[in-house]
């Protein structure tokens, strides 16, 4: 009829209508709408047709079209019984109104948190996975070692990703990567970009970041070029075009040559902007051909498809030992990490960028999955202990022919129908606390890093069948075991002879909410540990100020101070390359050993001026401060702390006046007691001190009176001063504390969701109080006729469960002893293990459930007897 | 009588069916329908109709010719039984007595 090309109607939509529609009127119908379709496809709207058509399928899906179930097989078939199933599931449910709530209500929550935390591991384990060629990019680290130490590092020299590339057929590219910290400035905004890189402009090859606008092959060769992020570029340009103009960052004039898109926040390093390699190299040259021993660039290489990195590895000896010239320090490995798994590995030295924590993931994975089980143990406690008022039901349906199979299915199906119920209640509630979620684990969690949606709806399909058979099994099996002739029998209690199944499973409930409780607590106690250790300075009330090297600064630098000194609420100024919580310089230097020779070594460096030692209350165990009226100490004087000083097996008194050779020769004059420099995580390692009037930071010391109106007169000061640096300060505290983010992260996510796993219990505990009470209704009543007080009924039903969290208690003990002591391995200072803190977990979940039970027993305990032994 | 009542709509579609005769299926129905009364007929209220109709023994069907249109699906063909048609006739005999019991005094003034 239609000489255009033949089109279809909507193929799905088509094999809905064939798949519902009664078989006998199928043919006719499908006829007819067909007919309809051809139609409208001639009248040559083709969208509409569609929508039409579709439209119209959807309005046959109703009774009369649809095919009547189980027709064709009515004997051998449960299926006729199927709507039947469905009536009785939904009136016991409604029946029983209140258990029925505890049951979705407890499973939603868990069904929600297990969710939310699935999501937030999944977002935790997806890093880095979306560039395309995630799978051959690889991050040469160091593994180094020198005299005194083992150095695991993640940068490497600049040489190393060109060598690469030469000597490894394997190799098919590679990007050098080094963080700097600039003061941009355009009009009037100035802001340091501290997450500024400069990058091989090999950058866009390996690496999936999208460039917008520019050249990928030329956008960072030329020195001076600069790649901006969006929202960097939106945040000087506005709404202007920055491709080609000029941004001021520091000293130096970058011409914009591209815009990409902003980082991904699943990728293991952010940036603002990248900047062309040759920006550094161009007067660098030497130190990009030779500086093997400057390990100062991240370097990723991309390997061939073909090519695997076990090949460039067993390859790896040979070519540090062609390579690489003998020094002070030893290359022991050159390790090739895989992209995917950075985030996730220990950090090494000079990390680019935060990283998560497996320890931290399984903890999660395995709260969820408690949470999950204490939910579905409710339905399991709630289902069998109301089978009884099943009884007559099963008993009618196997009198009347009901197969055992039949009747699982049916309490099965019961049990999904609660499940799929919950599981949409769960979505509200996800989507009603993702918000929340997202601050309390501060991560950005946008839907978008979610593998596509049918995905997504498979899993979630999964997991809704999964608990519900999980949920649904044992009550079901007990249920269709039971024999009708039970019926008669006076007493019903041999049947039910589960009980034993259901104290466990109560207990079990009791253990992981111990396990919970007393975990968090013992999670606070080791942060706490933490926060309040000794770290050799006080770090209360200090402020630090990026100079950024201003030469202003550097040439004034006690002028300055002075002026700061005078804001009142300022107690003292200091100036250093950088502050305690940063990354130290590691410098190459000749120390005087005991026996007199000069021995080479790799040491950590702060340099700084006379007040940084007093600013942060640093003690000397030997020998002085660098004092004023010495003028050598300006060139020749080093100060060490206590590590480097037992490393050279020397006593405090020993270590004075021994020979340094670190850039200008000098002499030890003092010993300082340890501080923590750097991470929390790792040990104090060799540190000197030198003075330099060059410094970074300025770290001011307040007095802690009324801290921001000094803050702000401090600012004052300071913009009067040096008006074009920015004064973005910090607290040192607080910087420091970031250190263990990702672990009060845990602390708090545990707390949260011990609270609910906690809520959940007590759901499940109130629906079996209320089940044992109205069970027992006529005991009470007897006993109370009989005389007994309202405090011992209430004993008698509650000393069931406090039995079961003693037991409880006794067995999560251990656990819990065990998984924490592993935990707090990742501490260089671990709390002690307080045992009283099982004792407070028992007693809180001792007291919540006492509670729960109470509300419940008490009522009863204070009925009336009469009504209760009336009640037939 | 009183047994076979018929709805508006089933009333519609049985005097579609006696209007088109022999060419009464689906789509012809439809379009009869939307032509005459000015309103739109869903296919999903038709067929539901129609097969109500069937059962009720009002309507019979059978299958025309396997053609190339439609996909090749072969049309059913409705058309009144006696017991339809005698329904019918019953139901508009009804309707009529009733109008005319209306009471001239009844009709306002026009």
């Amino acid at each position: 009829m239609n000489s255009l090309p033949h089109i279809q109607p909507p193929k799905y939509f088509l094999r809905f209508f064939r798949w519902f529609c009664d078989p006998a009127i199928a043919e006719d119908i499908e006829g007819d709408l067909t007919e309809m379709f051809e139609r409208e496809i001639d009248a040559g709207n083709i969208t509409k047709a569609k929508l039409q058509f579709s439209v119209r399928i959807l309005g046959l899906f109703r009774p009369g079209i649809i095919k009547k179930i189980g027709r064709s097989s009515l004997l051998n078939h449960p299926s006729p019984m199927f709507k039947n199933y469905f009536i009785t599931s939904v009136r016991s449910l409604m029946r029983s109104a209140g258990f029925s709530t505890i049951n979705i209500v407890g499973l939603a929550v868990g069904l929600a948190t297990f969710s939310l935390i699935a999501f937030y591991v999944y977002n935790e384990l997806s890093f880095d996975r979306y560039h395309e060629k995630a799978d051959r990019i690889f991050r040469i680290v160091e593994n180094l070692r020198t005299e005194n130490e083992e150095l695991f590092q993640s940068t490497s020299a600049p040489p190393m990703g060109p060598r690469f590339l030469k000597d490894f057929p394997e190799v098919e590219n590679y990007v050098r990567l080094q963080q700097w910290s600039l003061l941009a400035q355009r009009n009037e905004i100035s802001s340091y970009e501290r997450e500024s890189y400069i990058a091989d402009s090999t950058v866009f090859d390996i690496f999936s970041f999208k460039l917008l606008k520019g050249d990928k092959k030329t956008a960072l060769r030329e020195p001076f070029s600069i790649v901006l992020t969006e929202s960097m570029a939106k945040k000087y340009f506005g709404n202007e075009e920055p491709v080609g103009q000029t941004l001021k960052m520091d000293y130096d004039n970058y011409k914009v040559t591209g815009l990409m898109e902003d980082v991904a926040e699943n990728s293991h390093f952010q940036f603002s902007n990248l900047i062309s390699f040759s920006t550094w190299s161009r007067n660098n040259k030497d130190n990009e051909d030779r500086a093997w021993f400057w390990n100062g660039f991240h370097t990723y290489v991309l390997l061939r498809e073909d090519a695997s990195a076990d090949n460039v590895r067993a390859k790896m000896k040979d070519f540090l030992q062609r390579n690489v010239e003998k020094g002070g320090m030893y290359y022991e490995d050159l390790p090739l990490q895989p992209l995917a798994s950075i985030y996730m590995a220990p950090p090494r030295a000079w990390e680019n960028g935060s990283r998560g924590s497996m320890n931290n993931m399984y903890i999660l994975s395995i709260i969820a999955v408690f949470i999950l089980l204490i939910a579905c143990f409710n339905y399991i406690n709630l289902a069998t202990a109301r089978a009884s008022r099943r009884l007559k039901e099963v008993g009618l349906r196997k009198t009347l022919g009901a197969l055992r199979r039949m009747l699982i299915a049916q309490f099965l199906g019961e049990s999904l129908i609660i499940t799929i119920i919950s599981s949409l209640l769960a979505a509200g509630l996800v989507w009603l606390a993702l918000p929340s979620f997202r601050t309390l684990v501060e991560s950005p969690l946008s839907l978008s890093i979610l593998p596509d949606a049918w995905k997504v709806i498979g899993v979630i399909i999964g997991l809704v069948i999964f608990i519900g058979l999980l949920a649904g099994a044992y009550p079901a099996y007990i249920i269709s075991k039971f024999q009708p002739v039970q019926i008669f029998r006076p007493s019903s209690k041999g049947m039910f002879g589960h009980n034993a199944l259901r104290k466990v499973l109560v207990s079990t409930q009791f253990i992981i909410s111990i396990m919970l409780v007393a975990g968090t607590l013992l999670v606070y106690d080791q942060l706490e540990v933490v926060r309040n250790q000794d770290l050799g300075f006080d770090k209360e009330g200090i402020i630090t100020v990026p100079t950024n090297g201003d030469t202003a600064i550097v040439n004034y630098l006690d002028a300055i101070k002075n002026e700061l000194k005078q804001v009142p609420g300022v107690v003292s100024v200091a100036g250093s390359t950088s502050t305690p919580g940063q990354s130290a310089g590691n410098n190459y230097t000749e120390i005087e050993m005991t026996d007199g020779k000069m021995s080479p070594t790799n040491i950590n460096f702060i340099y700084a001026d006379h007040d940084f030692l007093t600013t942060y209350e640093i003690k000397l165990l030997a020998g002085r401060d660098f004092q004023r009226d010495v003028k050598s100490d300006d060139t020749t004087a080093y100060l060490i702390n206590e590590t480097a000083m037992k490393d050279f097996h020397w006593t405090p008194e020993q270590a004075i006046g021994k020979k340094v050779r670190g850039g200008p020769r000098g002499k030890i004059i003092g010993v300082m007691k340890d501080f923590h420099y750097r991470s929390l995580h790792s040990k104090v390692e060799p540190l000197m001190i030198a003075m330099t009037s060059r410094v970074g930071r300025m770290s001011i010391r307040l007095d802690g009176k009324n801290l921001p109106a000094t803050i702000s007169s401090v600012q004052k000061k300071w913009n009067e001063l040096i008006p074009y640096l920015p004064f973005d300060y910090s607290f040192l505290d607080v910087e420091f504390d970031r250190q263990y983010k990702a672990d009060q992260q845990l602390g708090k996510v545990a707390g949260v969701f011990t609270g609910l796993a906690m809520f959940i219990g007590c759901l499940g505990l109130l629906g079996l109080t209320a089940f044992v009470v109205e069970r027992r209704t006529k005991e009470i009543g007897i006993r109370k006729v009989l005389g007994a007080s309202v405090p011992s009924v209430v004993m008698l039903i509650t000393r069931e469960f406090i039995w079961l969290i003693a037991i409880a208690l006794v067995v999560a003990t251990p656990l819990t002893w065990y998984l924490i002591s592993q935990w707090e391995q990742n501490f260089t200072l671990q709390a002690v293990i307080n045992p009283l803190r099982f004792l407070m977990g028992g007693m809180a979940v001792f007291l919540v459930a006492w509670l729960t039970i109470s509300v419940l027993s008490l009522r009863a305990a204070n009925a009336n007897p009469t009504k209760a032994l009336r009640m037939e | 009588m009183n047994r076979h009542q018929l709805g508006e709509f089933e009333e519609i579609v049985m005097l579609t069916v006696g209007i088109l005769y022999k060419e009464a299926y689906g789509v012809a129905i439809i379009d009869e329908i939307e032509a005459r009364q000015n309103r739109k007929v869903s296919i999903g209220a038709l067929q539901t109709v129609l097969r109500r109709l069937e059962s009720k023994g009002y309507l019979t069907s059978e299958f025309g010719e396997a053609t190339n249109v439609r996909g090749g699906k072969r049309k059913r063909y409705f058309s009144l039984t006696s017991l339809g048609s005698r329904v019918l006739r019953e139901t508009q005999e009804q309707r009529v007595d009733m109008f005319k019991a209306i009471p001239r005094m009844a009709f306002p003034k026009s």
